[in-house]
């Protein structure tokens, strides 16, 4: 058992290195053959289930892994730490896998089709933006972000709660364009020239600055991107808690089939409600923290095909898994920044890849397992 | 407000309500043969333009330039091809699809729809810059007052109103339609009578293609120029104006979007602020509507998939 | 077996953490970055740019006294400004490129600025003409050699007031940019003697203006002013001719480009607009220009600021090669020309990095082609602009 969590922290410790290398490389070919390690490792283990017993013995514990996990990045920003760019992009995939874990408890948990998941991305970015220009606290304005996202979505909650299938997606589409059309027009917004932000500032420590310890030196992005990893942590350990307690057992009763969790009395409006605005405050969370680090928002980073790249991002994870959102968030948002020559291209691909996994792979990358309702008692 | 201002508005509303409409048709079709939403039509309606584009190109080049005849082969061929279009997507994408979950064919037609604009972007020559669309009908205009009524706009009205009716005659009184109609009311029993379903089912998204073909080239002609990403909002406001009308009815389909262009240019001309939140306007009341009315003001088909 | 285990992901970790940072970049190869919008509704002005500036690159390195070659890195800034903002963060965070030419469009550039500024990437702006770029703060990064609109509103109102027109309506994008032509053009109309009859700011991805041309239709203005870029000029204007409005039509530097003509066809015929800078062919070092641009046989053609893609393109190139590659001692070195010797003439940056442009020229669209007023039928009375006699 101990010598199955000590492998399993060796484990960390490679993906650490290959994050690292997947990150800062500049050579094409060194960054094609990591993705064909990385394909080779997931169909290995897929095919021999050689992770089961690793994964078992993490499960039961929680804290352990994820300690792993946060060494494993503090040790791929410690290698990073004075690249500027690869610090921003890994700062980006984890804010945006917050936002994937928010639309996950969604539709994932829940059911619910939301394709506006980038306008409430957005209610939270420019909330940080007004709230920031006019003085307020940052911690306070990200948190404002989520409560004010969540709110938003409270508007739109009584036309996803009457509507089902293909007209709940029209309305949280139709919502999704609107927010952006709302934002182009409306000039106290900033319309389409957008906001400014200042960098965060936390109780005194400016996040814009690039930090100098004794000798050394490092790009301020490892400030974000501390402030990143703790919010992506929160988020897991949150959408976890959330899975294995009542309100997750409803939500997946409602998903399921809504008829038989009537008759067995669970509030249907009541767990749609509930999910439909906890994704919506991880989406705005997320949102003011990403506006804060890219000191610039616009309505045009909030449209529609963001909100596409959001829902693909989950469904390639695998819907209903938050662990498979973090190598699908991999794939979507870096490969095509590493790999210039497929940045043109990058939303054909996203497309096609989305299409070829509803064909012919569903569940995605990683598949949601089977709720465990008894963890594994030995080794 | 001047009687010839007004006349100007609501002659506006009809071109946009039109275009509109012959979307929001190809929508309601589908949906009834299929119970499908086709998400990419809106796209299919762009590429309609670009064929469209591309072959008054290849006329020009070859030398053929009476305008009539060009509109007519450039019609044709986006018709044509766009047929083509549909049918290849029914019998590769949606009907391999028609056991999965609703979710899924729902992703499926919308990416498919973000890939027909990033393959015109991409590899149309200048495809991400706007296209300037031939002038190809008279531009003689008559003045009535403060209203100028322009002879292409008058022609690509009927052109638009035309085809729409001539899609309902096919769906009300051919053979064919009655098979359409068939397939949409039940189609187990449909085949158990001897319809060839999947040919029903591709022939539909033809004719649907085609017409969202043929509305790409009244787009192109009417605003005198293509861009790629035009297929999005088109394909939404078709979507809302079919659903609002009552999916499985082209009466509402067609009801919807004359509705959808009224609330636009109401929102343009009425509301106290600027005429640019028209579209904020028009989506709002499309939600509230849904809203109240959840599946649509004409038909009441709740979309059931087992 | 296990303290192996734990011992070998110590180790692993450490190595990670010890990891030296990339290494410098090499001395003889030198980046430099230029942006612009290569794609979308304003292409055929970023292309010109690119190429004008990767003209003054080649021209540079085939030069054997020069001590740096230079790597010209082009970016895509599809005049949007998230995107702008999205590149200059990552031209801003490679620490192997030591300048920027920057920006058409103003709306871009405003909003990079600050950018620029945060990672201390000397920029020199080749077309934005927003004043604001420079004039609305102090960072020593940023710097431009074209002029700003307010010189061309201040031209362009004498200029049209002067034909005997009395009213107008004025239309704008809704960017910055649109918003500081319509500020500046309302002033200085007014000073002169115009009367502004109503004023729309219209989106920037707008496609239908029926409803707003209806409105202008019903006020008769003498002109119709348009202060934004080619695609909103070209839907504009075709659709006015749709409506049947009869006024004239006039616009800034944005919508002087060979696209605005090709759109349009013949429609295009008697617009005003106006440029900074004398048109390339009455450039001190004009010629040259374009018998090296010619030489290189580049797919696309100047255009209205190719010209000053080129003077920056070479200062920055003169200043590396004063001080070597680092930002820092560019952006000293930037901060200190006066005077210095260019194709349109001498630089000099005053304490906001401007250049100052005393021309400004007017154009008018005769027979498909952007003709200098002076030169015109409609200046010499051969032709009658809309609603003269």
């Amino acid at each position: 058992m101990r010598s199955h969590i000590a492998v399993a922290a060796a484990a960390f410790a490679v993906g650490g290195v290959w994050l690292w290398a997947f990150l800062s490389t500049d050579s094409v070919w060194l960054f094609a053959s990591l993705i064909v390690v990385a394909v080779l490792a997931f169909a290995f283990f897929q095919r021999f289930d050689a992770a089961g017993r690793y994964r078992r013995a993490l499960a039961t514990r929680p804290r352990r892994a994820a300690l792993f996990a946060v060494l494993a990045v503090a040790g791929v920003a410690g290698g990073l730490r004075d690249q500027a760019y690869p610090l921003l992009m890994l700062c980006t995939v984890l804010l945006f896998v917050v936002a994937c874990i928010g639309l996950n408890i969604q539709t994932g948990y829940c059911g619910i089709v939301n394709f506006a998941g980038a306008a409430f991305f957005g209610t939270g970015a420019y909330t940080a933006a007004v709230l920031s220009a006019h003085g307020v606290p940052h911690l306070f304005a990200i948190v404002a972000g989520g409560i004010v996202a969540a709110l938003v979505g409270s508007l739109l909650i009584l036309p996803v709660l009457r509507t089902r299938g293909y007209y709940a997606a029209l309305v949280t589409i139709a919502f999704g364009i609107l927010f952006s059309t709302f934002l182009e027009v409306n000039s106290a917004l900033g319309g389409p020239q957008g906001l400014k932000l200042p960098g965060i500032d936390l109780f005194g420590w400016r996040f814009n600055r690039d930090i100098q310890l004794g000798g050394a030196s490092a790009s301020f992005y490892v400030n974000y991107l501390v402030l990143s990893l703790a919010l992506a942590l929160a988020a897991f350990v949150f959408a976890r808690r959330v899975e294995r307690s009542w309100l997750g057992l409803a939500f997946d009763a409602v998903r399921l089939d809504e008829t038989a969790a009537a008759t067995f009395g669970i509030g249907i409006a009541r767990a749609k409600i509930i999910a439909f605005t906890l994704g919506n405050l991880l989406c705005g969370i997320s949102g003011a923290t990403y506006a804060m680090m890219q000191g610039f928002i616009a309505p045009n980073n909030f449209t529609f095909g963001e909100s596409l790249i959001l829902v693909s991002i989950v469904i390639l994870g695998g819907i209903g898994n938050p662990l498979g959102i973090v190598p699908a968030a991999l794939v979507i948002i870096v490969v095509p920044q590493k790999l210039q020559f497929i940045q043109e291209y990058r939303f054909l691909l996203y497309g096609c890849l989305v299409i070829l996994i509803l064909l012919f792979r569903p569940e995605g990358l990683l598949p949601r397992p089977l709720r465990n309702y008894f963890p594994e008692s030995s080794a | 407000m001047d009687p010839g201002v007004a006349a100007q508005y609501a002659f506006n509303g009809l071109m946009l309500g039109v275009i509109y409409a012959m979307v929001a048709v190809g929508f309601t079709l589908f949906f009834g043969v299929l119970d499908v939403i086709q998400f990419a039509h809106g796209d299919v309606v762009m590429a309609g333009a670009f064929v469209a584009l591309a072959t008054s190109l290849a006329l020009h080049a070859l030398g053929i330039a009476v305008p009539a005849l060009v509109v007519i082969v450039v019609a044709c061929a986006a018709g044509l091809a766009m047929a083509l279009v549909g049918a290849l997507i029914a019998r590769y994408l949606v009907l391999p699809l028609r056991a999965a979950p609703a979710f899924n064919t729902l992703l499926v037609t919308l990416m498919l729809g973000s890939i027909l604009r990033e393959l015109v972007r991409l590899f149309y020559p200048n495809g991400s810059n706007p296209q300037p669309f031939p002038r190809l009908l008279p531009t003689v205009s008559k003045n009535l007052g403060n209203f100028t009524l322009r002879l292409d706009s008058v022609i690509l009205l009927v052109t638009g109103i035309a085809t729409i009716v001539m899609v309902n005659l096919v769906v009300r009184r051919t053979r064919f339609g009655l098979a359409i109609r068939a397939v949409a009311q039940d189609s187990d029993t449909a085949r158990s009578m001897g319809i060839d379903f999947e040919r029903v089912v591709l022939v539909t998204f033809a004719i649907g293609s085609a017409l969202a073909g043929i509305a790409g080239v009244v787009y192109g002609l009417y605003y005198n120029e293509v861009n790629f990403d035009i297929g999005l909002l088109l394909g939404v406001i078709g979507f809302s104006a079919a659903v609002v009308g009552g999916l499985g009815s082209i009466y509402g389909a067609i009801l919807g979007g004359f509705l959808f262009a009224a609330l636009q240019t109401i929102g343009s001309v009425a509301l106290p602020v600027s005429s640019a939140y028209n579209n904020v306007f028009a989506f709002a009341v499309v939600i509230i509507l849904m809203t109240w009315k959840p599946t649509g003001l004409i038909a009441e088909r709740p979309s059931e998939r087992a | 077996m296990q303290r192996m285990m734990l011992t070998a992901c110590a180790f692993a970790l450490a190595c990670v953490a010890a990891v030296p940072s990339m290494p410098a970049s090499a001395k003889e190869t030198v980046k430099i970055v230029y942006i612009g919008p290569l794609t979308g509704g304003n292409a055929a002005l970023g292309l010109g740019g690119r190429n004008s500036a990767d003209l003054a690159v080649q021209l540079h390195n085939a030069d054997a006294k020069a001590k740096y070659t230079f790597d010209l890195v082009k970016l895509d800034d599809q005049c949007k400004p998230d995107i702008g903002v999205q590149v200059a963060t990552k031209a801003g965070a490679d620490s192997s490129i030591i300048a920027g030419i920057t920006h058409y469009c103003s709306a871009v550039a405003i909003a990079t600025v600050d950018t620029y500024h945060k990672f201390g990437l000397p920029v020199i702006v080749w077309g934005a003409v927003l004043p604001a770029i420079t004039y609305g703060n102090d960072y020593p990064e940023i710097h431009r050699v074209n002029g700003t609109m307010i010189n061309q509103n201040e031209v362009n109102a004498k200029l049209v007031t002067s034909l005997g027109y009395k009213t107008w309506v004025i239309i704008h994008d809704t960017t910055d940019y649109g918003k500081g032509h319509d500020e500046y053009f309302t002033k200085f109309l007014t000073q002169d003697g115009g009367k502004v009859l109503a004023d729309f700011g219209v989106g920037a991805d707008q496609q239908d203006f029926t409803a707003i041309l209806t409105k202008v239709k019903e006020l008769h203005p003498d002109v119709v002013y348009f202060g934004g870029l080619t695609p909103i000029g070209v839907r504009l204007r075709s659709q006015m001719d749709k409506l049947g409005i009869q006024s004239q039509f006039e616009g800034t530097s944005g919508i002087v480009s060979d696209s605005y003509i090709q759109a349009l066809g013949p429609i295009a015929e008697g617009t005003i607009a106006f440029i900074d800078g004398a048109p390339i062919e009455k450039l001190p070092g004009g010629k040259f220009f374009l018998d090296q641009y010619a030489a290189h046989h580049y797919a696309e053609p100047p255009e209205a600021y190719g010209a000053y893609a080129f003077v920056a393109a070479n200062l920055i190139m003169d200043a590396i090669e004063k001080v070597g590659p680092n930002r820092k001692a560019v952006t000293a070195e930037l901060a200190k020309t006066k005077d210095h010797p260019s194709i349109v003439g001498p630089i000099t940056f005053d304490a906001h990095g401007q250049n100052i442009v005393p021309i400004v020229t007017a154009y008018v669209v005769q027979d498909g082609k952007w003709v200098v007023w002076q030169d015109s039928d409609y200046a010499k009375g051969k032709r009658k602009l809309a609603g003269r006699k």
